[in-house]
């Protein structure tokens, strides 16, 4: 009753977000650049701590990176505000012009003027629009950085915890090590991510779906979730090395996929596609249909 | 290498022929007799108090309980001593048997005939007794009499059945009331040596591990019956005490690691001839590492002291405390037996060499240091009393040369045949790339080539057999006439079916990968070949199963997500939530091999050092027959398919076969607890009933009905309806207006006709495992069907993915682990051949192994079919009118089946590749026989079982349920 979707005809038109562009401001430029440079900066420097004692380094590092990725955030990302405004009136009709256009499906929503126009060159014009909203929309940006605070605290920490449990992180010890790695995983893949897309549930579903048009904030999640199970790798060779202690690797994995994700998420290659899973012409072109 | 060469009495060792007999033979006797009694598996720590290192509480059952070898030794050194007594692996009983009687180092390969072996050709000590005209008995474990046979006296022998581990006392019993007899002073001239063979304390450990009261009262029977023997025994008479190997922490041995290979040895004469060579020295050791002799070292001893000839194959050295005399100081006698040892050992070296030809230099070292002795021997000064100064250099240098040559033995023995190892690693390859073109790169059905296929590859193997047999015969190449025969049969099949595929390049496509789910089976199969590399990644081969089979739930998940259809969406993601939370949950059955220390704890048996189930595990089985047959009928409601045979087999047979195996878990638990108020014959003769009726519902009335069942579906006719009825949701289609038929389970009748098989299958395999095993075989039940689903709502079915069939084998190697075992042979669970059995018989014996061993692969490759069948939609003959044969969907079935099956075999094909890479590859490394080498043995046994079971049982059975299927739908 379910498997005869695999010849209906016209991909679907999902009510999709675009990919989140950096603000078009210099300081955002320059910031959106200098932050996973940071991020991984601080947590080289950091790494003897963490080999030395894992509980106390992750915990107290936690207020360090929430406050540097809320900073990333505001300093760089449009707030979820926004498109809640504008998703009504928008979304219906732009999108599906949007996905008519084609494979450089890097369009921008209507309803946004200052965001277009920023993707448009970014000349000075717009750098005055967005200055001018500057102040007013500190407080718009608030109240999404206290939201996506809050719900990676409440949700997306557990979530991780119990994805790391999954895959065969130790049931029954190490919990303080397991919660910590989450919250750190937590921070750098849903602040932004709420941050930018509040809870927009088509926006989610995407996220699950792992169907997100890749920006920095999506390149950033999925290459935390990567990298981090990359960092698995090392664990259960028998080099005896003290970093190979439960979940150091997998943190630092987490961290450079982080930081990797960031940039090519926003690169010119990979931004606004999406990953795919099956080759839609190759269903059809199996060797049954011969 | 054998050589047939003998010792004999008038042919001493030495090259000069001017020395002098003494006594008749090669050294003066020291006793006539001997009793030398075998406690199988007496590890060293069984016998010293010494308190193990590691703090666990309370004392180990073991402990202590057989002081009888310490007391002596220490209270009168001069009439025992106590050694730790280190085995050569393998450390099962046949080799070590042939180790204590030659001397020599076993070859590991020998471990699979322990269940037939053949009689020993090379030069032993028993043969030397019989040539000195001693009459032998032996009593005991039968294996003596296949090793020796006709060398015992038959009217006092008594041998006994060996491969019943369950049971404890038959064996050691007997022995007692035999031997006990034999040390009457009345009976003392009808006997010269006996052999007593004792099995209890190693089917104790096999059966409950050393850490349980079994243990620790069976210990105390052979301390009783040490002191009784002592108490009979004359002064002539010489009784030694010995393990043949130890036991690993839950009582099972085969490999390599220190507690399988720290056996014990207690010799002890009421003559006061023993001594030691310093104060130090006085006390057995306290632990297995120090002061150890190996056990080779019994044959030249006992020879020497019995004053017969040291076998011609001997490696071994005499055990100091022997021969030093009860003052310790006899330096002159330990000179004189350590060169008759050495020369020995050099005229077996030097014959070897003959046979061999000179290619090894390392030989030449240790002639040096025998030449080196040679020359402090000729220079001791003959006069005086013995002098320790003088003497003690020439014993160590005849030691060293002993010890050095034993060194080289070993790393020569290990000899290995690349040329071999790259002809059976060119063909495993050659068959790989061959199996990816059938299974991944066909633009045809596999069943067009199946004629063309078999035409060329009989020819091509037949021819090359023949070849292979001319050539031998002939003598054109060097090998054996099978090896050639079979090399060049397989290289003429390989090569015709290749040229059967290859030579119309358009039905071949390049077998590529385009899907995530694609390169997810690569990932999973080519990531886990490589990691074989890796002793860690061998070693944590179940953790990394894990990790892999959560991924690819969460990626399930992820897909599901993306589907188009709600019912998809949601049935898809929880079904991938599920079938991850299975997985984890399965992982926590777990049993730890050594080498996962302290990393791992586990928690299969009761407790760590034990083999037995926990009470509370016995509630597993009845969960399971509560539970299991619900989740099964769960699934085929879900399609409307709960009918037909389906409620009777799932609902009742299936059960009741389940609640069968739980009242014989909790027989064979209060046969272990002693619950019951029956005696223990009662419950034995009940369980093996209980668990043949299980076997014969399984298999015989299964497989059966399995035959001649209908499809699970419910079809009903009825008369005066326009309109299609609404509640028969899965498909309803009325034809000449007025009659409609209703046909529930009409979306998966393929699926649920053929899953009966593996519910069968699963009957079957659940009733072999031990309780835990039991759960974790439940729990792969419900993941296959779980994981079916999510190939169904990923639309994974229709396509053919190969994830489907990669993802049963990542299972089915997953649960290997999970039902209690490991890439060790000590983890082989010998004991559930007495499950439906109470004694060894062939073929049955071996084959009910391979179901509790590779259970979880069997039943995984039971379900492959079902990754092209389940919901796969059904087509009817009006639908495939066209000419085309293809087009007949039964043929398109069985080759998407063949297709599925192939894909299933490739995943441990390339692991056995793998697997047999490396261990060539890392033939020099240090744990090549403790890692490598079981892995690479189990995954060729893995391949095989899974060839087998697929081509008579997967094709089989999709046969039988296309046939019921196209019955009913006629065509």
């Amino acid at each position: 009753m379910s498997n005869n979707n695999g010849n209906s005809g016209p991909p679907p038109a999902p009510k999709s977000q675009p990919p989140v562009r950096i603000l078009p401001t210099k300081v955002a430029r320059i910031y959106s650049l200098a932050h996973p440079a940071a991020v991984l900066l601080g947590f080289a420097v950091r790494f003897p701590n963490l080999v030395h004692d894992p509980i106390s380094e992750m915990l107290n590092a936690i207020p360090f990176l929430a406050a540097s990725q809320v900073v990333f955030t505001i300093i760089c990302l449009p707030p979820a505000g926004g498109s809640l405004e504008a998703a009504g009136s928008g979304s219906s009709s732009s999108t599906s012009s949007g996905f008519s256009s084609g494979s450089s499906n890097i369009i921008l929503r209507p309803g946004r003027p200052a965001r277009r126009k920023g993707g448009s060159g970014g000349s000075g014009a717009a750098g005055a629009g967005v200055g001018g909203g500057f102040m007013g929309g500190l407080g718009g940006k608030v109240i999404p950085s206290i939201l996506s605070l809050i719900l990676t605290a409440l949700l997306a920490t557990p979530v991780f915890a119990i994805l790391l449990v999954l895959f065969g992180a130790p049931f029954t010890t190490h919990h303080a090590q397991t919660a910590l790695c989450a919250a750190h995983m937590a921070l750098l893949t849903a602040v932004p991510l709420v941050y930018v897309h509040g809870v927009d549930g088509t926006v989610w579903k995407e996220v699950w779906g792992a169907s997100r048009p890749a920006d920095a904030v999506w390149g950033a999640a999925l290459g935390t979730c990567v990298g981090a199970w990359l960092g698995a790798v090392p664990i259960p060779l028998d080099w005896d090395r003290p970093w190979q202690a439960w979940p150091i690797t997998i943190l630092t994995g987490a961290y450079l996929g982080f930081a990797t994700g960031t940039l090519l998420g926003r690169s010119r290659w990979l931004f606004g596609k999406r990953l795919r899973f099956t080759d839609e012409a190759d269903t059809v072109e199996n060797k049954k249909t011969e | 290498m054998v050589l047939e060469n003998k010792s004999t009495c008038d042919v001493l060792p030495f090259s000069d022929t001017g020395a002098k007999k003494v006594d008749g033979c090669w050294h003066k006797k020291s006793f006539d007799k001997a009793v030398v009694l075998i406690i199988d598996a007496l590890r060293y720590d069984f016998t010293v108090p010494v308190k193990p290192t590691v703090d666990v509480g309370s004392d180990p059952l073991f402990y202590n309980n057989i002081p009888v070898l310490y007391e002596t030794a220490v209270n009168t050194p001069e009439n025992a001593f106590l050694l730790p007594f280190i085995a050569d692996p393998p450390t099962t009983t046949l080799q070590r048997l042939k180790g204590l009687t030659t001397g020599t180092l076993p070859t590991f390969v020998d471990a699979g005939s322990n269940f037939a072996g053949t009689a020993i050709d090379e030069d032993n000590i028993v043969a030397q007794l019989r040539a000195a005209g001693k009459t032998l008995v032996q009593l005991g474990d039968n294996t003596w009499q296949s090793l020796f046979p006709d060398y015992f006296d038959a009217n006092l022998t008594r041998p006994y059945d060996s491969f019943n581990v369950w049971d404890l006392h038959t064996v050691d019993n007997g022995v007692t009331e035999h031997l006990l007899p034999l040390l009457h002073p009345a009976n003392s001239t009808k006997w010269d040596v006996v052999f007593g063979h004792y099995l209890g304390v190693d089917h104790a450990g096999h059966r409950y591990g050393p850490n349980h009261p079994a243990m620790a009262a069976k210990l105390q029977q052979m301390d009783r019956l040490i002191r009784d023997v002592i108490a009979k025994l004359d002064d002539k008479t010489l009784l030694v005490v010995m393990g043949d190997h130890g036991m690993d922490a839950k009582g099972d041995h085969g490999g390599e690691s220190d507690d399988e290979v720290n056996a014990a040895l207690w010799m002890y004469s009421k003559k006061g001839v023993f001594g030691r060579t310093s104060a130090d020295t006085v006390k057995p050791p306290a632990q297995a590492s120090d002061r150890f002799v190996p056990q080779v070292d019994l044959v030249p001893t006992l020879s020497l002291l019995l004053g017969i000839p040291i076998p011609f194959n001997n490696l071994g050295s005499p055990i100091e405390e022997a021969f030093v005399g009860p003052n310790g100081n006899n330096w002159k006698n330990l000179v004189t037996v350590n060169r008759l040892a050495s020369a020995q050992i050099k005229r077996y070296q030097e014959e070897y060499a003959k046979v061999r030809g000179a290619e090894d230099g390392n030989s030449l070292q240790s002639i040096e240091l025998w030449d080196a002795a040679e020359n402090d021997w000729q220079n001791i000064p003959w006069v005086g009393k013995s002098n320790p100064s003088t003497l003690r250099p020439v014993y160590d240098a005849y030691k060293q040369y002993q010890r050095k040559t034993l060194q080289v033995c070993r790393g020569l023995w290990a000899n290995f045949d690349g040329w071999s190892m790259a002809q059976g690693i060119a063909v495993l390859f050659a068959a790989i790339v061959l199996l990816v073109f059938y299974a991944r790169g066909l633009r045809t059905e596999q069943t067009e080539l199946t004629n063309a296929l078999l035409a060329a590859v009989g020819p091509g193997a037949g021819l090359g057999a023949t070849a292979g047999a001319l050539a031998g015969l002939l003598g054109v190449v060097a090998g054996s006439l099978v090896e050639v025969s079979v090399l060049l049969a397989a290289t003429g099949s390989i090569l015709s079916a290749s040229w059967t595929m290859f030579s119309v390049p358009k039905q071949i496509k390049l077998p590529l990968p385009k899907t995530l789910w694609g390169w997810l089976a690569v990932i999973f199969t080519v990531a886990q070949s490589v990691g074989f590399a890796s002793n860690s990644y061998t070693i944590w081969e179940d953790e990394i199963l894990l990790f892999f089979l959560s991924t690819f739930g969460v990626l399930a998940g992820v897909s599901s997500m993306r589907q188009k259809l709600t019912a998809d969406r949601v049935l898809g993601v929880y079904h991938s939530v599920l079938f991850v939370i299975l997985g984890r949950v399965a992982a926590m059955s777990r049993l730890c091999r050594e080498e996962q220390m302290p990393f791992c704890r586990s928690t299969y048996y009761s407790s760590a050092t034990s083999s037995t189930s926990a009470p509370w595990q016995l509630v597993i089985p009845l969960i399971l027959a509560l539970v299991l047959p619900t989740v099964v009928k769960s699934f085929y409601a879900g399609s409307k398919s709960y009918e037909g045979a389906a409620p009777l087999w799932i609902g009742s047979a299936f059960r009741l076969g389940l609640f069968l195996v739980a009242v014989f878990w909790i027989l064979e638990g209060a046969d272990d607890g002693e619950w019951l108020p029956l005696s223990k014959e009662t419950l034995k003769s009940s369980r093996v009933f209980l668990a043949q009726v299980v076997l014969a519902l399984a298999f015989a009335a299964g497989t059966t009905a399995f035959i001649y069942s209908k499809p699970c579906i419910n079809i009903s006719v009825s008369q005066g309806n326009n309109e299609p009825e609404t509640k028969a949701k899965p498909s309803s289609f009325s034809s000449m207006g007025r009659t409609t038929v209703t046909i529930l389970g009409f979306g998966n009748v393929y699926g649920t006709r053929y899953f009966l098989l593996v519910v069968n299958f699963c009957l079957g395999i659940i009733l072999m495992q031990k309780p835990m095993g039991q759960g974790a075989m439940g729990l792969l039940l419900w993941q296959i069907l779980s994981l079916l689903e999510i190939l169904d709502t990923n639309a994974l079915v229709t396509s053919n993915s190969a994830i489907g069939p990669i993802v049963l084998g990542v299972l089915g190697s997953f649960y290997y682990f999970k039902t209690g075992h490991q890439a060790t042979l000590s983890s082989i669970q010998w004991e559930s051949a007495f499950i439906p059995l109470s004694s060894v018989q062939y073929p049955w014996s071996p084959i009910l192994v391979i179901l509790n061993t590779f259970g979880p692969q069997i039943l995984t490759a039971i379900a492959v079919p079902l990754t092209v069948l389940w919901k796969r939609p059904l087509q009817l003959s009006d639908e495939a009118t066209s000419t085309s044969k293809a087009n007949n969907p039964a043929i398109r079935i069985l080759s998407d089946t063949i297709q599925a099956a192939s894909t299933y075999i490739l995943y441990f094909a390339t692991i056995n590749l793998a697997t047999t890479m490396w261990a060539g590859h890392l033939r020099r490394h240090l744990m090549l026989y403790r890692i490598f080498n079981p892995r690479f043995m189990m995954g060729a046994a893995v391949l095989a079982v899974v060839d087998i079971v697929l081509i008579l049982f997967s094709v089989a059975g999709v046969r039988w349920s296309i046939v019921s299927v196209g019955d009913i739908f006629g065509w």
